[in-house]
Formats: C-alpha cells, structure tokens, sequence
C-alpha cells in the first residue's frame, strides 16, 4: 500500500521536458525528500504529487485515487505547501486558518485549537512560513507535499507532520 | 460545496479586491452623474422611444459591463497566488470552484451598477428599474463570459474576451430594439427577450468556466 506512487510520470510543456519520466513510491508515514535540478521541474513534481497538476505522461496515484479521474479524493488526502510564503499584508493570520477551515469544512473550534496545537510545534518559525504549514496539516491530511521549503525548518515540519506521510522537493540549485 | 467554504471564497475574493471594487463604484458614480441623457426633439413615438432606449441604456450597459470584465479580469491566476492555490488544493469540483469564484466579480458588477443607477437617479435622470434590470443583465452575462478568459490563453483568451464584448452589443441591441418594437405587445416581450438571452449566455458561460477550471492546469 503507498500514499503516493509514480510511474514514468512526467509533464511536458511544449517541446520542454519539466519533469523526466520518474518513479516514486510513498508508504503512509514515510518521509521522503526529492531533489530536483530547477525551480520549476520542482514546482512541477510538488503540484503533481499534490494533484494540483496532471503528469502528461505515466501515472500518478495518490492513496487508490488517479488525480486524472478523481482530483477531487486525491485533494481530500495530499496538502499542499506553496513555495511562497504567505503573504500576511494580504490575509492575516487568524482570518487564514478560518478561511482553510472553512474550504475543508472543518468545525471553526476544531479548527482553532488544531492551529494553536500546531502553532506550538512550528514556534520560532515567522508567521509568514508557519502558517502555509499550518493551513495544510489542518484537515489532518496523509500526505503533505512541500514544495522547496526552507531547509532550516525542515526537522520542525516534520516533527509536526510526523502522522502523515511527508514528500519534500527540493533543488539542488539555488532558485 | 458547503455554504461556509463559498462564503470563505466570496469574502476572500472580494477582501483582496477590495480596492478595485471601491474604484469601479466610484468609477461608475462620476460616469452616471456626467452621462449625457438628453435627446432631441422627436416627434415620432417609435423613433423618440427607440433614441430614449438608446441613449439611456448606453452608459450603464457598456461602462458597467466594462467595469465588470475590468473585475473578472482580475480574477486570473497570479494577482493573489496564495488564494488561488489553496482554492485549487482545497477538495472542490470545478464546477463549485467556479460557482464561488464567479459569485465575487458579480456581486462587485452588481454593486458598480446600482451605484451607477444611483448616480443617475440622483443627477436627476432617473431610469426606470426596467432599464436597471436590462443593464444588470448584461453586465453579468459579459462579466461571466469574461471569467473564462482568466483561465485560457493566446486566442482561447482573446476569443473569450470577444465574446464578452459581443454580448454587450447583443444585449445592448435586444434592450433597445426588442423593447422598441414590441410595444404593441408590451414592454414584457422586449424586456423578456434580453433577460432570456443574458440568462442562457450567462449559464453557459459559468458552465464553460467550471470546465476550464477542472482542466486548468496552474504550470501553464
């Protein structure tokens, strides 16, 4: 049983090659980190794995669910963490968890007090990184993919995500 | 989709546009307060109605309906990337996605146009609600055939935005026409006629917009 399998999975655009044909096999749980040679065939790889894009080629699995055919389930399993950090001069921090509450349907209390929880964990880490994190572990997800997070605050996510499966892309290139 | 996440979306949409809605409200007050209203002499009723429709409708069915493409416009991927990513992430259909991001761009067209019938009202041309109701009507059905160019591109785009600029001219023709040439039946017929065509363009529109937004793919 994997959380998130890939098989010569791949994402063309054009005539440019972003993502190679891969494989990649997640078991519920485990930690995985995959480096990537640029910022966006990483991107590509993260957004893939969170079925927020679609391999061009190959397939992509995440728990029993393509995220050609059923997006929908796959989202109710994998979360995704942008690159970006928030930006908080747009949205403020509470007003962010109850927004994410509110699109996964999550009990605004429930919601709450799983933020302050996580909120502990992530301690040290600016609101601006924090909270992305934050926003995805809210709905209790078993996947988390983190697309280029920093590398410092790796071990601490980590810490905090150590219920679900967890798959880190990084660069191997300053971006 | 629960009514809270759509509420979520809407309110964060509209937050984050904010500025632009107070804008386009103000935009819509000035261009309703200088719009000229006056038509000359006409004796015949047909040609007086036909130039009365024309003239009065003009402002609020094409600046409004400008001023809704403008917001729909916005709606595109990249102005508030962290919104569109975790609306994307977030366990909704296209369809539903679509139904919520939708909702934002018309309620600030629909806010535009009532300011701009204020306007009017209060510079001492009141239009009738008949005529607040046709240029509603369009202004949402090009706001809506709008949003499907947020999320396409090249000519997919451009033919979005062609479209959006040829349900005005539709809308704006029936409104002035249909109603001017149905009098014998009454205004119902005219009046009927735009809503109805707006109404099916406009479902249309939504349609193809939660589509595209199934398909869309963020990397592009």
């Amino acid at each position: 049983m994997h959380i998130l399998r890939f098989r010569d999975a791949a994402y063309v655009r054009g005539a440019q090659t972003i993502v190679a044909p891969s494989n990649l096999d997640l078991a519920p749980g485990d930690h995985m980190t995959r480096a990537c040679s640029s910022a966006p065939e990483a991107e590509a790889l993260a957004m893939m794995a969170a079925a927020l894009a679609r391999a061009t080629s190959g397939t992509v699995t995440i728990g029993e669910f393509d995220p050609r055919v059923q997006p929908v389930h796959c989202k109710r399993i994998a979360a995704f963490v942008p690159h970006d950090p928030l930006p908080l001069s747009q949205i403020d921090a509470a007003r962010y968890v109850a927004y994410r509450a509110a699109l996964w349907d999550i009990d605004p209390a429930v919601a709450r007090s799983r933020a302050q929880r996580l909120r502990e964990q992530l301690e040290g880490m600016h609101e601006a990184f924090a909270y992305p994190i934050l926003g995805a572990l809210l709905p209790l997800p078993q996947l988390l993919v983190l697309d280029r997070p920093h590398p410092a605050f790796v071990p601490q996510i980590l810490a905090a995500a150590s219920d679900c499966a967890v798959l880190v892309v990084e660069t191997t290139v300053q971006s | 989709m629960t009514l809270r996440a759509l509420r979520a979306v809407v309110g964060a949409r509209l937050r984050a546009e904010r500025r632009s809605l107070v804008f386009s409200c103000a935009g819509a007050a000035i261009v309703g307060f200088v719009q000229p209203h006056g038509i000359t002499a006409i004796t015949d009723p047909l040609t007086a109605d036909v130039a009365t429709r024309s003239v009065w409708l003009a402002g609020p069915m094409f600046f409004c309906s400008t001023i809704g493409i403008a917001i729909a416009l916005m709606q595109g991927p990249g102005r508030h990337a962290f919104l569109d990513t975790t609306e994307r992430s977030a366990p909704l259909f296209g369809r539903e996605l679509a139904r919520a991001k939708a909702l934002a761009p018309v309620l600030s067209a629909t806010l535009a146009t009532l300011v701009y019938w204020a306007a009017q009202f209060l510079s001492g041309f009141a239009a009738p609600p008949t005529f607040f109701l046709l240029a509603i009507a369009c202004v949402l059905a090009s706001t809506l055939v709008a949003l499907n160019a947020t999320v396409t591109a090249g000519v997919a785009r451009a033919g979005a935005l062609a479209c959006a600029a040829a349900t005005i001219v539709v809308a704006y023709v029936l409104a002035v026409y249909a109603d001017a040439y149905s009098t014998k039946s009454g205004d119902a017929v005219g009046v009927a006629t735009e809503l109805v065509v707006c109404a099916i363009i406009g479902f249309v529109a939504l349609r193809q917009y939660g589509e595209l937004l199934a398909r869309y793919d963020p990397l592009t």
